[in-house]
């Protein structure tokens, strides 16, 4: 899936997989955070977006 | 409210402070409560309950250390209990998990001393546990059992830290016997010292002293070399013990039901939950220190014999709910209804819930927006109720709390509108958004609108999905007659429902036949047989004996099992099963077992006392060794039951005859909760103890008239030879490993060929297949009292099933089948866990698939897998998400 | 990147990653807004297309949480 979003000039670091128990709120701060850092630092998201014009 | 899991969830006043009620001033709260809900006139009230039976479980208090002068507990700031450091390592805690040390402090100290003391915060590097404050000791206490918890929460407490505060955090343990009995929690230990590297102390430290400027602790013990050891650590956690609260022995006396001296419930080994007074049953700690799963096993256990005792008056005083007859939507443009809740302030503290509202309004098919200020309430559902038949909506829409807790609730509001329940989607503005975002009212407002526009979306698709009905064989398959079957088949038979054991061999009794007495002395033979009397005098259960099961169809509710008892076969149809296969001891293949007779396992010594054996008495030393292939690399488990069985053979041995020498060689005395009681009378009786490295096992040489047995002895620190006539093997219990039966039910099996339970912690007598359920020591070696325990309580669960056999429904939210889709490719077949679906066999669509709804658990993983677009998730089907992701893309 | 552009369309599976969520919730922690939340009963549920698409709906990122 990253293979081909890449292929299709999505950066990897858009599209992301974990493993969370209920009972890890922590964890889950934890990644939602780093994904949220990751998002922010590649800025919007441009390719494959639907044009609405 | 004391802790954040109460049920129910809900603020109190404490009347012994608050100034209304001591001086009738303030007030503030009843002005500030949106909901009104504070009544300062409520006084206590003594209701009057008619019951048939009581289920007595009061728990306990964790031991106060503060009476321990020389851990200083009261005086020096970074000593604490583990209870606080429990607290101090949740993600709820004071510090958000994070350990630092004067933990004691508040997060901001207001006194000046306290705020001296908190510039000295850091993190800890090196952390203390100390064992057995406040169990196991007669000297500053009088606590003379062991609290079955401590090792194994102190390892957790270890482990945990370890893993937050990351490589440089030093933990040990100082500990006398590192009791880890429990199922999984051998490899627990092993692995937090080898991988995790927690140091692992044997020695009891004698005295704490603390650094005046730093705080920091020096601690003084004796190592097992006898070498007096000095070291300082940042932290002290004292893992304090298990105790009855004097308030707890006051209404126990008022009950009129027996103590032990330590104020535990006095109860028989084969009745473990029933008090000395008939009709009040007993569960949890208060029933003997154990951990969770063992207080669950016990909790369902007393409901069993509570339901055994009140069989005959079952279901004699149930009220019908009227159900109200459902609209029919189908086909009608969709009218969906969205309700804001404002959850007091919890969300309208920081969504603007009246903005969301105006907004949801503006929403396709959105036809009536409310907000309300608590949407759980009676009142708010009441409304919610006419709202929906005045407005003739058809698709409800709630922003609110979680699904996971409160879907139930409002579904049944929509019942009670006439709505089919499944026309219902729940958001989480709660939980997921006003909670974790307080400081950004803003975006938690766009994020509540995003959140809405999406539900409504996803409940324009939503359909009434129908709830098959299941139908109940309400009879029982008991697999195994020993004494956790024979339990769990006689509960359900009294219980009212037919009930058939299925036994390999040609009697009933198993294992618990070879055993001699229980350790509490009673006689196990004589128990057994009074059992199966029982069993064969009821007419409800039927035996089958010298039978095999063959084949076994079919799910919950309607099992079809195949039996063979010699050549014959027979069907028999069940709605439930219980698999209690046991376990039994293994052959010892080290310590010269097999090649002489005075060699024998634990269970040939209950032999010869079963039969009185004279020849006992002639012997002048007898010797035990322990973890015989257990807790070694091959066997990695703790056999639970073999410290205590030993130890009690070892006092029968020196009563009838007080001049023999008794040794028993150990690595870790397991004699958990009021068992310590019997290792302590041993020592007292002369037994001689002799702990063992496991790569420094006992040798043994046959000799013609001694067995010779060499090792280091742990006092001296020198090799000794025991000569003796009698070596008693503590063989470890093994498992059947029945991969068979347990592919029958689709039933896992761990490692080591134990049965693997729904939750290890929450369902310890079933299994996460419905309708099956588990007991004895086919789920992990366990003494007579926990056998008996868990067949209950698998009988408990079992009858929670049967007794509601005419209200049983699948969930609406299942997978379907498009048949003229469907290519017949099998991958949802193959894919399944659950063996929903399956072929079509005959008919118009043979070859098709097809999903079974009593097996379907709604996970998705067909409808993902399948490459014809055939199958179909009701309630999260692929419109809906996809309507759910289409909603987010909007340009709003 | 303005603090409310970013759009993150989470999958989180009902009994797992979701439950983390309302623990986060109940224990109030915080984290940036930039999640949206799509309840799935298990990541099973999860196809390649939902993925495609959110991206096409204009997502910045894609986050699958078992």
């Amino acid at each position: 899936m990253g293979n081909l979003l890449e292929h299709m000039g999505i950066e990897r670091d858009r599209l992301h997989f974990s493993w969370i128990s209920s009972a890890e709120a922590t964890k889950f701060v934890d990644v939602v955070k780093e994904i949220s850092e990751k998002v922010r630092a590649l800025g919007p998201n441009k390719k494959l977006v639907k044009d609405y014009n | 409210m004391e802790y954040p899991q109460a049920v129910p969830l809900k603020y109190g006043i404490n009347p012994e402070v608050c100034l209304k009620l001591t001086k009738d001033k303030c007030g503030t709260c009843e002005e500030v409560c949106p909901a009104n809900a504070i009544d300062y006139t409520q006084t206590q009230e003594t209701i009057t309950l008619d019951a048939g039976a009581i289920i007595f479980s009061p728990g306990f208090k964790p031991f106060d250390p503060s009476k321990f002068d020389n851990y200083q507990y009261v005086n020096y700031p970074n000593v604490i209990t583990s209870m606080e450091f429990e607290r101090i390592l949740s993600a709820s805690g004071p510090t958000m998990g994070h350990v630092t040390t004067f933990p004691k402090l508040p997060a901001k100290p207001k006194k000046k001393k306290d705020k001296l003391l908190a510039k000295k915060r850091k993190s800890p590097k090196r952390i203390a546990w100390f064992q057995c404050v406040g169990s196991r000791d007669m000297n500053k206490c009088d606590n003379p059992y062991c609290s079955s918890v401590c090792c194994m929460y102190a390892v957790k407490e270890a482990v945990i830290a370890k893993e937050h505060a990351g490589g440089d955090l030093d933990c040990s343990i100082f500990f006398m016997d590192m009791r880890t009995p429990g199922k999984e929690f051998e490899k627990y230990y092993q692995n937090a010292k080898d991988k995790h590297g927690i140091n692992f102390i044997r020695s009891k430290v004698h005295s704490v002293t603390e650094d005046l400027d730093t705080h920091d602790l020096q601690i003084r013990y004796v190592d097992e070399l006898g070498q007096i050891v000095t070291e300082v650590y940042d932290m002290i956690v004292l893992s304090v013990g298990l105790e009855i609260t004097p308030e707890t022995k006051e209404l126990a006396d008022k009950l009129g039901i027996e103590m032990t001296a330590n104020g535990f419930c006095k109860t028989d080994s084969f009745e473990p939950v029933a008090t000395s007074r008939d009709g009040i049953y007993v569960s949890g700690v208060f029933n003997n220190p154990k951990d969770i799963p063992e207080s669950v096993l016990d909790a369902s256990a007393a409901a069993s014999a509570a339901g055994d005792a009140l069989s005959e008056v079952r279901d004699t005083m149930t009220k019908q709910v009227a159900t109200i007859p459902e609209t029919n939507v189908v086909g009608e443009r969709p009218n969906i209804g969205v309700f804001i809740c404002d959850c007091g302030s919890n969300i309208k503290g920081v969504v603007d819930c009246a903005h969301v509202t105006e907004y949801a309004k503006s929403l396709p098919y959105v036809t009536f927006a409310d907000e309300n200020m608590y949407a759980c309430s009676q009142d708010a559902q009441d409304k919610m109720v006419e709202q929906i038949k005045e407005k003739k909506l058809n698709r409800i829409v709630l922003a609110a709390c979680t699904p996971k807790t409160h879907e139930p609730l409002f579904q049944e509001t929509l019942k009670n509108a006439g709505l089919n329940k499944y026309l219902f989607e729940m958001t989480n503005i709660r939980n997921h958004n006003s909670w974790v975002h307080k400081n950004n009212p803003e975006l938690a407002t766009q994020k509540a609108k995003d959140l809405v526009r999406m539900a409504v979306a996803k409940a324009a698709l939503a359909e009434p999905l129908k709830e098959e009905k299941i139908d109940v064989n309400a009879s029982v398959m008991v697999v195994g007659g020993g004494l956790a079957g024979l339990t769990a088949a006689k509960s359900l038979a009294t219980q009212g429902y037919d009930t058939h054991i299925i036994e390999k061999k040609d009697q009933l009794g198993g294992e618990a036949l070879k055993l001699f007495k229980t350790a509490q002395g009673e006689d196990v033979g004589e128990k057994v047989a009074e059992l199966i009397g029982a069993i064969e005098a009821n007419e409800k259960i039927t035996v089958h004996t010298d039978t095999t099961l063959e084949k076994v169809e079919g799910f919950v509710g309607n099992f079809k099992s195949l039996l063979k008892t010699g050549d014959k076969t027979c069907e028999l149809e069940h709605g439930v099963a219980v698999l209690a296969t046991g376990a039994k001891s293994s052959e010892p293949t080290e310590y010269g077992f097999g090649q002489d007779d005075r060699i024998i396992t634990a269970l040939g010594l209950d032999k010869r006392l079963k039969e009185n054996d004279t020849q006992l008495d002639a012997i002048n030393s007898a010797v035990f060794i322990q973890c015989v292939g257990s807790r070694e690399t091959d066997r990695p488990y703790c056999s639970r039951v073999c410290c205590t069985h030993s130890v009690d053979n070892a006092i029968l041995l020196k009563t009838r005859k007080p001049s023999m020498d008794v040794f028993i060689l150990y690595r870790d005395i397991r004699t958990y909760g009021e068992r310590e009681l019997l290792y302590k009378e041993a020592r007292e009786l002369g037994v001689i103890f002799i702990r063992y490295e496991v790569d420094k096992k006992p040798v043994v040489v046959i000799e013609k008239d001694k067995i010779k047995i060499s090792l280091n002895d742990h006092v001296l620190n020198q090799p000794v030879t025991l000569e003796t006539d009698l070596l008693t093997l503590a063989a470890a219990i093994v498992p059947r490993k029945d991969e068979k039966l347990a592919n029958f039910f689709k039933v896992p099996l761990n490692d080591e060929g134990f049965f693997i339970e729904k939750h290890a912690k929450l369902g310890p007598a079933e299994f996460a297949t419905a309708g099956v359920f588990v007991a004895g020591a086919g789920h992990y070696p366990k003494p007579v009292n926990e056998a008996i325990t868990q067949g209950r309580a698998a009988a408990s669960r079992a009858a929670t099933l049967l007794s509601k056999k005419d209200n049983l429904f699948t969930s609406g939210t299942i997978a379907n089948v498009n048949v003229e889709k469907c290519s017949t490719c099998g991958v949802c077949i193959s894919i399944c866990p659950y063996s929903a679906p399956r072929f079509i066999t005959e008919g118009r669509f043979e070859g098709k698939a097809d999903i079974n709804a009593v097996l379907c658990k709604g996970c998705g993983l067909c409808v993902a897998s399948c490459r014809s677009g055939a199958l179909h998730l009701r309630g999260f089907d692929t419109n809906q998400i996809f309507s759910q992701i289409f909603a987010l893309g909007e340009v709003v | 990147m303005a603090d409310n552009d970013t759009k993150i369309v989470s999958f989180l599976c009902n009994w797992c990653s979701y439950g983390a969520a309302d623990l986060a919730g109940v224990s109030r922690m915080e984290y940036p807004a930039d999640i949206r939340v799509i309840r799935i009963p298990c990541t099973g549920r999860m196809s390649p297309k939902f993925i495609l698409s959110a991206f096409r709906e204009g997502a910045d990122a894609v986050w699958v949480s078992g």
